[in-house]
């Protein structure tokens, strides 16, 4: 036993002192059982924002959770409580009734399933809160606004180049989203009308589900490597899954010359793109999508507009302009 | 008399045995399906691809035979590769980074143990409490974002020594020494007779809560090291890495012949059922199956082999209970 | 009073694999008496219950009541025939209540088809009432002793208008004042009319309550009679009154020094006990069922704590914390129940043999198998095992050779004091007659034995000196003039040893 509680100190110590090295984070909080209600934002002259995030553990919705934190930082009036749904329906739904008993000004909804929280949302318009969608965007609900990226649009921006760049005949492989997921289906249903039917030259060889997942890519390009001489082009939906096909043909040089395409704009696809590994990505700023929620919400709140709904860029990062968002990630700290 | 005692033996053998019939038959069939299946590019790569995966059932392995188990390892690797990488990047040391990367998995596994010997918790429970804990203690450290530039970390699971990949190196290592704990030590055989029957192991002078305790232990080193090469392969710390893993690694386990009900188990069994999930993962990628029926086909697997396990556990049983 | 027979069985023969329980049993009781059946553990008195209760079948004989023949195929049959049974082990639910209780299985329903709890409520009270128990309806059976739980039995019983009451030594758990109690209420039950069965292996008790007595040995009734005919030597002769065959192999063999010797020895089930065993000796300790014997060998074998007390080997005290303590001491033990704590079922027999002495074939960072299968080999033919191999798995072994195992494995730890409990449970006689071999040649070599058992005549044949055992303290002891069963039956059964 002693041995071990000595053995117990030195980790703890260990992982203390690692962690106490670890870049600065942006303070989240949980859902509080109850929490005070401020009569109102206007008096104290503070507005109140609950965001509710679809869920933590997902990089994504977590950087964008951040970036949404830090962007709050810059306005006076303005106080945002993170939320996390979990990635589970119940746990949302519930999350969004608190946040409209707890007489919040705002509510942003990151949701999980949009229809499963658009009861919920249109329950927030009717209170008389101001409701916000995101990413995605819940359609069609009478009185709320939205901001959004467009995932059809995010990937047809990269299906457009492809369609010059991808040579005749060529061999692709594919690697999806998880399943019955909005952003993975409406992509690959943008590179289906985008590319493939305008390209039906180009043979797919293999398209898995990889799950957003790096470790998965890589275990299906391997294998799809072994039996195929000749693969052209990487289509995956997501960075992480074209930066794991990559990673796996990275010293082969029967492959030197493939193209690939991703979604996101990762810190990883960046470096990558500028390296000349990657032929291109979309970028689906977490940052930009946070300064127009909160602008939008500011906007909103104040009363100078009653209805907003706006879409960001999703500009295509290539080569040629990628060093202004090798920037824009240093910026964040995301790149030392 | 006579005819029951040979009953038996041939259904042990075939309970030893038909997992490897079953390995090589599948092989075959693979064989025949496609023609790159049995190449020595695609065999390395399957070898490369199981690794973390079988490092953990070899942990898994010890921790049934022993009557217990662990639903925490996917979550602990993760936690513990993404330090392991973080501590490579702030020190430039990669044996820094590997000692971390193996103390953080061995400190939550102590807590495993702790629960389940000092606190009398069922090891699911204790190890489904872990598995909460490590993941979101992954994500508080990284919050929630992965990191890259790892640079030359990705030796651990990217460099090959001798013309044999790493993570096949460090699975024929840790292979080796769970057989020979398992064979070789009076902790192996402790582990047995625990898992045969605890209270006859512990009226015959084995200190059950010590052998426990060592054999969470070990699965932490065995952790550790799974996910120093996991992130070191992914090329990142990724926290939300190796989801679910701690079920491959249970599957893997179950399918090679590792017994729930304690006491049964061998490495090379785990083995050969890792390399079954391997080869079916494989072979129906390369023939291009639907992915969802791919799921079935896993699942399928999994019922097969534990079914199968209990038929043979209730012919034991029954006699058990007509003797004595 | 009436006291015609109410309840008869006649010819009723009942076997189990390798063992005849009952054979051609013929019993009466009347009504409004206490019948009182007694004898050793196994003679075959709980068998014939559980067959009057429905719980065997019996393989052939009858049951009359009231003179008519009954066919009893379960617990409800037996209940509907007006037999209730009161268990040795009480089986209840610790979280049900009272009134919970006593109508499970026989809930009043109202017109609409739900049970009716307040008619429920309502005869609990009056139940209660009318046997002036103290208790409220609601409370849980968790917060009663167990003689009250005891008592809510009999309650069950009277609401059911059960005129067989059956009790299996009910008082083994209750104390004094409660035995008290329990015996004001049976007379209350007979002047009622009610015909009672009575196990119990205490003389006092039993004439005090005993209308008729019954003895059963080996599975046949000896003898029954009214008490006045009977007195308590009489009916201890009845109980072991079997003629001792000679063929245990007992050789004759100095004995030496004092090996262990234990003082004042306080546990959870004994008290104060003291004995000391020598070296070349077989101590046996004798006992009925609740004696302690079991308890007292498990703690000096480290299993379970000592509450107090010492335990000295050659002279010395020694602190027995846990199992590998003892061994270390050169005591080992066999344990009494091998299906728990024996044998590792999934195991083979070489594995269940080298379990506890490794160190031996795995030194030098490895196994060295070789050295274990003869070391195996050696014991296995030295006890005469009966196995295909020795990777066969124990468990498909008959339960002879499964102790033999176990006492191999023992035996290889080179003990100095081996207590075997109850050695020869559930083995066949030629198995027996090896083991009790092996336990002599033990003694030749100088080690010592303590044989815990609950067979008389192998106690008589093995050992130089009996310890007998009764709740929990040692009632006297026995050296080799004095061995006779109605000796050993006297003391166990709660006379004390007058020196």
């Amino acid at each position: 036993m002693k041995k071990v509680l000595a053995l117990l100190l030195v980790l703890m110590l260990a992982v203390g002192m690692l962690a106490g090295c670890s870049t600065p984070s942006a303070e989240t909080t949980e859902a509080a059982a109850e929490t005070t209600a401020a009569a109102g934002g206007e008096s104290d002259g503070t507005y109140r924002v609950a965001y509710i995030a679809r869920a933590q553990a997902d990089s994504f919705a977590a950087w964008l959770a951040n970036a949404v934190m830090e962007e709050a930082a810059k306005y006076d009036d303005i106080t945002v409580d993170v939320f996390d749904g979990q990635a589970n329906d119940d746990t949302e739904n519930a999350l969004i009734e608190n946040a409209i008993t707890n007489k919040y000004d705002a509510i942003i909804v990151q949701p999980n399933n949009g229809e499963a929280q658009r009861p919920y949302v249109e329950k927030a318009v009717a209170a008389g809160i101001v409701t916000i969608t995101t990413n995605a965007r819940i359609s069609g609900i009478e009185g709320a606004s939205s901001v959004d990226a467009d995932p059809y649009l995010q990937a047809k921006v990269n299906a457009d180049a492809a369609v010059e760049q991808i040579p005749q005949g060529a061999n692709v492989v594919v690697l999806k989203g998880p399943p019955g997921n909005f952003h993975a289906d409406a992509r690959r249903e943008s590179w289906e009308n985008e590319f493939f039917a305008k390209r039906p030259d180009v043979k797919i060889v293999g398209e898995e589900i990889a799950n957003w997942n790096k470790d998965e890519a890589m275990n299906y390009m391997e294998t799809w490597v072994q039996a195929n001489d000749k693969i052209d082009a990487i289509i995956a939906m997501n960075d992480n899954m074209a930066a794991g096909a990559l990673e796996v043909i990275k010293d082969n040089p029967n492959f030197a010359n493939i193209l690939s395409y991703g979604v996101d704009g990762t810190a990883e696809a960046v470096l990558l793109i500028k390296d000349g590994k990657m032929t291109s990505t979309s970028l689906q700023s977490a940052y930009a999508l946070a300064e127009a929620l909160l602008s939008t919400s500011h906007k909103l709140l104040t009363g100078e507009e009653t209805q907003i709904d706006i879409d960001i860029d999703c500009p295509l990062i290539t080569i040629d302009n990628v060093d202004e968002f090798i920037e824009m990630h240093k910026k964040a700290g995301a790149i030392q | 008399m006579k005819t029951t005692f040979d009953k038996l033996k041939k259904s042990n053998l075939m309970g030893t045995f038909s997992i490897y019939f079953v390995l090589f038959a599948l092989f075959l069939i693979s064989m025949m399906a496609n023609e790159n299946f049995a190449t020595v590019g695609n065999l390395s790569n399957i070898s490369r691809q199981i690794a973390v995966g079988t490092i953990l059932a070899f942990g898994q392995t010890i921790l049934i035979i022993n009557g217990m188990l662990d639903l925490s390892s996917g979550s602990v690797l993760a936690l513990a590769g993404v330090l392991s990488v973080d501590a490579y990047l702030k020190t430039g040391s990669l044996l820094i980074s590997f000692i971390v990367g193996i103390g953080v998995a061995v400190f939550c596994n102590i807590l495993n143990g702790l629960m389940v010997t000092k606190f009398k918790t069922p090891p699911f429970i204790a190890t489904l409490a872990m598995m909460a804990m490590a993941r979101g203690a992954a994500l508080l450290y990284t919050n929630g974002q992965n990191i890259y530039q790892i640079g030359d970390y990705i030796v651990f699971g990217q460099g090959s020594f001798i013309g044999i990949p790493n993570p096949v190196w460090f699975l024929i290592i840790t292979m080796a020494i769970t057989w020979y704990l398992l064979n070789h030590t009076t902790f192996g055989r402790s582990v047995y007779a625990i898992g045969g029957n605890e209270e006859a192991a512990n009226a015959s002078g084995i200190n059950v809560n010590k052998i426990k305790m060592r054999s969470y232990i070990i699965n932490g080193i065995f952790v550790g090291l799974a996910g120093i090469i996991f992130m070191s392969r992914v090329n990142g710390g990724l926290p939300n890495g190796a989801g679910g893993y701690e079920f491959k690694a249970l599957t893997a386990a179950v399918i090679g012949g590792t017994s729930f009900s304690g006491g049964v188990g061998t490495a090379s069994g785990t083995l050969a059922g890792a390399f079954i999930v391997g080869f079916l993962d494989n072979i129906m990628v390369l023939v291009g199956v639907n992915s969802y029926l791919q799921q079935i086909v896993r699942g399928a697997i999994i019922a097969l082999a534990v079914i199968y396990d209990i038929y043979f556990k209730t012919t034991r049983k029954k006699l058990k209970a007509s003797k004595g | 009073m009436n006291h015609e027979v109410k309840l008869k069985v006649l010819n009723i023969e009942k076997s189990f694999p390798g063992v005849k329980a009952l054979d051609k049993i013929e019993f009466s009781v009347r009504k409004g008496t206490v019948h009182v059946l007694c004898g050793e553990n196994g003679a075959g008195k709980s068998t014939l219950m559980k067959i009057i209760n429905g719980i065997y079948q019996p393989d052939s004989g009858q049951i009359l009541i009231d003179g008519v023949e009954v066919k009893i195929k379960n617990p409800i049959q037996a209940r509907e025939h007006g037999i209730a049974m009161i268990f040795q082990e009480l089986n209840y639910i610790p979280e049900m209540t009272i009134e919970e209780s006593l109508f499970v299985g026989n809930w009043p329903k109202d017109r609409f088809g739900k049970v009716d709890w307040p008619e429920i409520r309502r005869r609990t009270l009056a139940l209660l009432k009318a046997e002036n128990l103290d208790y409220k309806p609601d409370m849980k059976l968790k917060d009663l002793t167990v003689s009250d739980i005891q008592m809510l039995e009999i309650l069950k019983a009277i609401s059911y208008q059960s005129d067989i009451i059956i009790m299996d030594e009910p008082t083994s758990a209750i104390t004094n004042k409660e035995v008290e109690v329990l015996f004001k209420k049976i007379f209350e039950l007979k002047a009622r009319g009610a015909a009672i069965i009575y196990i119990s292996h205490k003389m006092d008790e039993i004439f005090r309550i005993a209308d008729d007595i019954t003895v059963f040995r080996d599975g046949k009734v000896i003898d029954s009679k009214p008490k006045e005919a009977l007195d308590i030597e009489t009916v201890i002769a009845l109980m072991v009154g079997r003629k001792l065959g000679n063929d245990f192999p007992k050789v004759e063999v100095p004995i030496g020094e004092p090996i262990m010797k234990i003082t004042a020895l306080n546990g959870e089930k004994f008290k104060d006990v003291h004995f000391e065993v020598k070296k070349g000796e077989i101590v046996g300790f004798a006992g009925l069922m609740g004696a302690g014997r079991t308890e007292v060998m498990r703690a000096i074998f480290g299993l379970d704590p000592i509450h107090s007390g010492e335990i000295a080997i050659n002279g010395k005290p020694v602190k027995i914390k846990k199992v590998k303590d003892s061994i270390d001491q050169k005591v080992v033990m066999l344990s009494e129940d091998r299906r728990r704590y024996g044998i590792l079922p999934v195991r083979s027999v070489r594995e269940n043999i080298s379990i506890t002495n490794l160190s031996r074939f795995i030194k030098k960072g490895r196994l060295h198998s070789k050295e274990e299968i003869e070391t195996v080999k050696y014991y296995c033919d030295k006890m005469k095992v009966k196995t295909p191999t020795y990777e066969t798995n124990i468990a498909s072994l008959s339960g002879g050779n499964q102790q033999k195992v176990l006492l191999a494995k023992w035996l290889i730890t080179d003990p100095e004091v081996f207590i075997v409990d109850e050695p020869t449970r559930g083995i066949d006689v030629g198995a027996k007659y090896e083991i009790y071999k092996l336990i002599s040649d033990l003694v030749i070599e100088g080690k010592s034995v303590i044989m815990v058992s609950s067979e008389l005549p192998e106690l008589i044949g093995m050992c130089d000196r009996i310890y007998v055992m009764a709740k929990g303290e040692i009632m006297g002891v026995l050296t080799k003039e004095d061995f006779t069963q109605e000796n050993i039956m006297r003391l166990a059964t709660g006379t004390k040893q007058n020196h």
